[in-house]
């Protein structure tokens, strides 16, 4: 009965949910340091975005260097409709997924006509208009200087940093969920058609135009709902923090994590941001060079690629089989 | 009278941003064709040149400034790291990854951008430094017209233009070009024709490291030495690289001097502010309408 249980993916994902949703009671208990909570929130936004780009990737295989952009453009409007409308934050969330949502559908248009490579560049270019424009439209940016805004607040309850990381934890969960039953639906048969050829999906009757705009239109509301989610914990928007660099740190999360999987993809994310900050800065020695942290993720990454192609996902089934195999070792020198 | 006043003003202005586009245009083809010549010969996009290039300024700036060397030696040195950044990339990292996914392969340059974002503070400091400009000062004023290019702009001009020159001429018509170019066109099958294709792709790196040195520092004394010195041209670079297409060598570099006219003709007459978004707009459009670049061939697809 319990096997059965903890075999329901919907009870692991939320079982997930509460284990990271004590990570802000293990920081008063002193078990962690408060600044763990910081990084582990920019995982779970990050996170997010990284999922989005790897239903994009991973199942519909195309590909977007364009999230940085969105997420930026979600997280303005976050901050806009919070601060300077002074509405619900939670409106600001859905505006803040809706219009990147209708970019992203724009660009599905583009994709139909170029893929590949022009594709990943095109989408740089969406991002590169949208950064631009960060910087010129001071009225509603801030311009250079960036935006501040402040934590939301609901039925006159104000979060503070620990509610605000747990309402993250609980939004992730949710958008784990919405991902694991997107892919196990006809949608998801129709993304890994479409990735495997494009001609034989038309053929089977799934209708490219529909799946690619889907694909593109999800890819970009789960950035705008992770810009979103960045804003309101930052409490700031600055354009700078949304370059090329940012895209291709998702995409980084998504191979490193490995291609179509949800867990896969927030430990990728895991790997990118929160292991130089936890565990790299804590080094004797070298921790003490802020430059060192920056130089290990470039050649973790380089070595994840390199010698684990599939993705880290896999390190448990792999832990496993070496087990089962030094076992048999085991036994075989026992009875030899 | 006034009205030719006017009109030669006008003119004048229109030349004077074309002269200055030619330089912005050198510098974002440099840099294109570096990332060209890696991705025909080893199918990476080169995603680093930009912070490889970055690197080698500040061991050029560093040099100059606080080691008082002579620029055009200073330069030299550059070119050596960037020669060696390229063989070490190449030799420890690109030749193991042959079995690497096709995006996984991209981001190895990510690795690289992370690697060498992190080395440059830590070994020229964090001070944002200034390089000075190969001759300072000094106009060529173009009589009657009021338009003017200074001696450093021509200089940048002509380096840019004799250095494509020359690269062009060895890739058609030496055998080294020949070798370049099999290997862009067929890997496997070069190699099965007794072409050192891993030499080649060795050069490729290293040239590529030159080329973004060099147009490092071409942008590097109208701005300060830091380490988002690069962002810019290389982003351009990869613009020039989609917008001229993929297939050829000189594709991306027309296309690079279009992307540098057009953005400064579009800043000064239509909208400071928009300028940009415009031309990268306009860049989008036109590959909705030719996905393959200006002169990008059309492969058909078979089923």
């Amino acid at each position: 009965m319990i096997a059965k249980i903890y075999k329901n993916p919907y009870i692991r994902f939320i079982l997930f949910g509460v284990l990271a949703a004590m990570v802000p009671t293990l920081a008063d208990w002193g078990v962690i340091r408060f600044g763990t909570i910081t990084t582990l929130t920019q995982v779970i936004y990050f996170g997010i975005a990284a999922l989005g780009l790897n239903l994009l990737l991973g199942y519909s295989g195309s590909i977007s260097l364009g999230t940085a952009g969105f997420m930026g453009l979600g997280a303005y409007i976050a901050a806009y409709v919070l601060s300077d409308l002074n509405m619900s934050f939670l409106l600001g969330i859905l505006i803040a997924i809706l219009v990147p949502t209708a970019i992203g559908i724009l660009v599905g248009l583009v994709s139909l006509r170029i893929s590949g490579l022009y594709l990943a560049i095109a989408t740089l270019c969406v991002s590169e208009i949208l950064l631009e424009s960060f910087r010129q439209a001071t009225d509603i940016t801030g311009g250079m200087s960036g935006k501040r805004t402040s934590f939301p607040s609901i039925f006159g309850y104000t979060f503070d940093r620990a509610s605000t990381f747990i309402f993250l934890v609980a939004v992730l969960v949710l958008v784990m969920i919405l991902t694991y039953n997107l892919v196990n639906s006809h949608l998801g048969r129709a993304f890994n058609a479409m990735r495997g050829s494009e001609v034989a999906a038309q053929a089977m009757g799934v209708n490219l135009l529909k799946y690619r705009l889907i694909a593109f239109a999800l890819a970009t509301a789960y950035a705008g709902l992770a810009g979103a989610l960045c804003a309101y914990y930052i409490r700031a928007v600055s354009p700078t923090q949304w370059s090329l660099n940012l895209s291709l740190l998702c995409l980084a999360a998504v191979v490193i994590g490995g291609f179509r999987s949800i867990y896969g993809t927030v430990l990728g994310a895991f790997v990118v941001w929160a292991v130089p900050d936890l565990f790299l800065k804590r080094l004797p020695i070298i921790g003490d060079n802020p430059a060192i942290p920056f130089i290990f993720n470039g050649v973790l990454i380089i070595v994840v690629i390199m010698f684990y192609p599939h993705g880290l996902v896999h390190i448990t089934h792999d832990a496993r089989k070496l087990l089962n195999k030094l076992k048999k070792r085991g036994k075989g020198d026992a009875d030899a | 009278m006034k009205w030719v006043s006017l009109m030669s003003g006008e003119l004048g202005t229109l030349i004077q941003l074309l002269l200055r586009s030619l330089e912005t245009g050198s510098v974002y083809a440099l840099a294109a064709l570096g990332i060209i010549i890696v991705f025909r010969t080893s199918l990476i996009t080169h995603f680093a040149q930009g912070s490889m290039g970055m690197f080698n300024t500040f061991l050029v700036t560093t040099l100059v400034v606080s080691f008082a060397v002579p620029l055009w030696a200073a330069m030299l040195c550059g070119a050596v790291s960037a020669v060696i950044c390229g063989f070490l990339v190449d030799f420890f990292i690109i030749r193991r990854a042959k079995r690497v996914t096709p995006v996984g392969r991209q981001i190895i340059t990510l690795g690289l951008i992370m690697i060498f974002l992190g080395l440059a503070p830590m070994v020229f400091g964090v001070d944002p430094l200034l390089l000075p400009r190969f001759i300072t000062g000094g106009d060529f004023r173009i009589p009657g017209l009021g338009a003017s290019i200074s001696h450093n702009a021509v200089l940048n001009i002509s380096i840019g233009l004799v250095l494509m020159g020359t690269l062009f001429y060895i890739l058609q018509k030496t055998k080294l070009g020949l070798a370049v170019r099999v290997t862009a066109s067929n890997e496997p099958t070069a190699r099965l024709m007794g072409v050192p294709t891993r030499t080649v792709t060795l050069l490729a790196w290293a040239v590529a490291g030159v080329l973004g040195m060099l147009s490092g520092v071409m942008i590097a004394p109208a701005t300060t030495v830091t380490v988002t010195l690069m962002n810019i041209v290389q982003v351009n670079a990869l613009f020039a690289c989609v917008l001229g297409g993929f297939q050829t060598f000189y594709g991306p570099v027309i296309a690079a001097y279009i992307i540098g006219i057009g953005n400064n003709l579009l800043v000064y007459y239509v909208s400071s502010v928009w300028g940009g978004q415009i031309m990268y707009l306009l860049i989008l459009i036109f590959l909705i309408f030719r996905p393959n670049g200006l002169v990008g061939k059309k492969y058909v697809k078979k089923v």
